[in-house]
């Protein structure tokens, strides 16, 4: 007979707590680097013009959109040292998982830049700004208010992915309770409280998207009365 | 090349499991997916409620977390017992904890599309069909779904290309599918860049092929306008 005993939790508690600050560490920083990669792709894809990179950066899309993380955490992690590019567990990971996600932020991000309408470019360009001043002055934070609930859903698939750093030895909260269920089988337990801890750091992200948008959609109805 | 080309049925096996998990799950998924969509949105007591927990729970959980759960609490009591798949040819317990779970992770999307889909219908249409004397379930069947059909179509058809990539992960419990047939051969063989690419690029032209799909039916319905 199984008993449901929540205090074997207390013993590995160090653990957990290792792996959960791994979990939104890793989170934090991979959502950085997607969000910084993100904005050149859609620089480049949207504003720039140079067919070159144009095709290039679409081809680069479409190929990482169609094949699976675990295979490109797999290729980070064990083809790029054979070029001679070494990085520890943690570092491949999240190369791969923000490689990944950053390609998905740049679709949502796209389509959000799809509504402004032109008419902005050509005032902004015989204004006198440059390209990138215009994309980072004018254009990108009107389309990124238009996509912070994509975005936002965007990084609650981030938190979920980046549980596949398990497969190679990243010690995050879901390999730890794969560890612990391995040693002494208290299964219930441990998924209790990976289920609770996902889905309270994915309710954190839900939470915030709705503050901001609340927030902007405020603000924004103020400049359109005055 | 040659070890591509002498190790090239081991990763046919894998491919193999691949496809038949993939295909078996979109059936599946489909039929579950429309059920709790369809129970969700018409506001059943308890049912509704039972369905919108199921929905909101698996998708805010890692899919591998679903597929290492189901392994260790469902699939000893039942499928070491019972064999319920033994008529698709799927025999293995891991087949059957695969197929389950990738079928109740993917139905849970399926179902929120079909919510998504039916919020958009008009409800006069539902109040038509009555007062011509269907039965809530020919409503359903005979008004409702043809148009969510035909109008998400894309949607679900992305969805099943992510399901195809998501496959990768039942490698967790142990099955030899593409992904893990491809890391074992590069291991063995110490070819890692031909047969990872080859892995990849038989992903992406499944997934690519899918998606194209999705956007010319998108295309399509939009033109048709329904």
């Amino acid at each position: 007979m199984y008993n449901v005993d929540f205090s074997i939790l207390y013993k590995s508690l160090p653990q957990i707590i290792e792996g959960l600050t791994t979990t939104i560490y890793v989170c934090l920083i991979s959502f950085i680097f997607a969000f910084i990669l993100s904005s050149f792709i859609t620089y480049f894809r949207v504003l720039k013009g140079i067919k070159f990179i144009e095709n290039a950066l679409a081809c680069l899309v479409e190929f990482i959109r169609n094949t699976p993380l675990l295979l490109q955490i797999y290729v980070v992690f064990k083809l790029l040292p054979q070029v001679g590019l070494t990085f520890s567990p943690v570092l491949s990971g999240i190369l791969a998982l923000s490689l990944y996600q950053g390609v998905y932020f740049s679709e949502v991000m796209r389509s959000g830049i799809a509504q402004i309408k032109g008419e902005q470019k050509n005032a902004a360009y015989s204004l006198g700004f440059s390209s990138f001043e215009t994309f980072i002055f004018i254009i990108f934070p009107q389309g990124l208010k238009n996509v912070i609930s994509p975005l936002g859903s965007q990084i609650i698939n981030l938190i979920k992915n980046s549980s596949l750093l398990s497969f190679i030895a990243v010690s995050d909260i879901f390999y730890i309770s794969y560890q612990k269920i391995a040693d002494d089988f208290r299964i219930i337990e441990y998924f209790t409280l990976c289920l609770i801890l996902y889905t309270s750091l994915t309710g954190i992200v839900l939470i915030f998207t709705h503050i901001l948008n609340f927030c902007l959609k405020v603000k924004f109805k103020e400049v359109s009365f005055a | 090349m040659n070890d591509l080309i002498t190790n090239m049925p081991y990763l046919l096996n894998g491919f193999k499991v691949t496809i038949i998990l993939s295909f078996y799950s979109i059936i599946f998924s489909l039929f579950l997916g429309v059920t709790f969509g369809v129970l969700r949105y018409f506001k059943i007591p308890f049912v509704s409620f039972f369905c919108a927990c199921f929905i909101e729970l698996t998708r805010s959980i890692p899919l591998i977390l679903y597929i290492v759960f189901i392994h260790y609490t469902i699939s000893p009591y039942l499928f070491n017992t019972y064999n319920f798949t033994s008529y698709l040819g799927i025999d293995s317990v891991e087949m059957q904890t695969a197929l389950i779970s990738l079928t109740l992770f993917t139905s849970a999307y399926i179902a929120e599309i079909v919510r998504s889909g039916m919020e958009n219908i008009d409800r006069q249409q539902i109040w038509d069909a009555k007062s011509l004397g269907f039965s809530t379930f020919q409503t359903v069947r005979y008004i409702i779904l043809p148009v969510v059909l035909a109008k998400s179509l894309p949607s679900w058809i992305a969805q099943f290309a992510s399901l195809i990539k998501d496959t990768s992960l039942v490698s967790v419990i142990g099955l030899v599918e593409l992904t893990r047939a491809s890391e074992i051969i590069s291991e063995i063989t110490g070819k890692d860049f031909i047969i990872m690419f080859f892995t990849l690029f038989t992903y992406f032209i499944i997934c690519f092929l899918l998606s194209n799909l999705a956007k010319y039916l998108n295309k399509k319905y939009n033109y048709m306008n329904i």
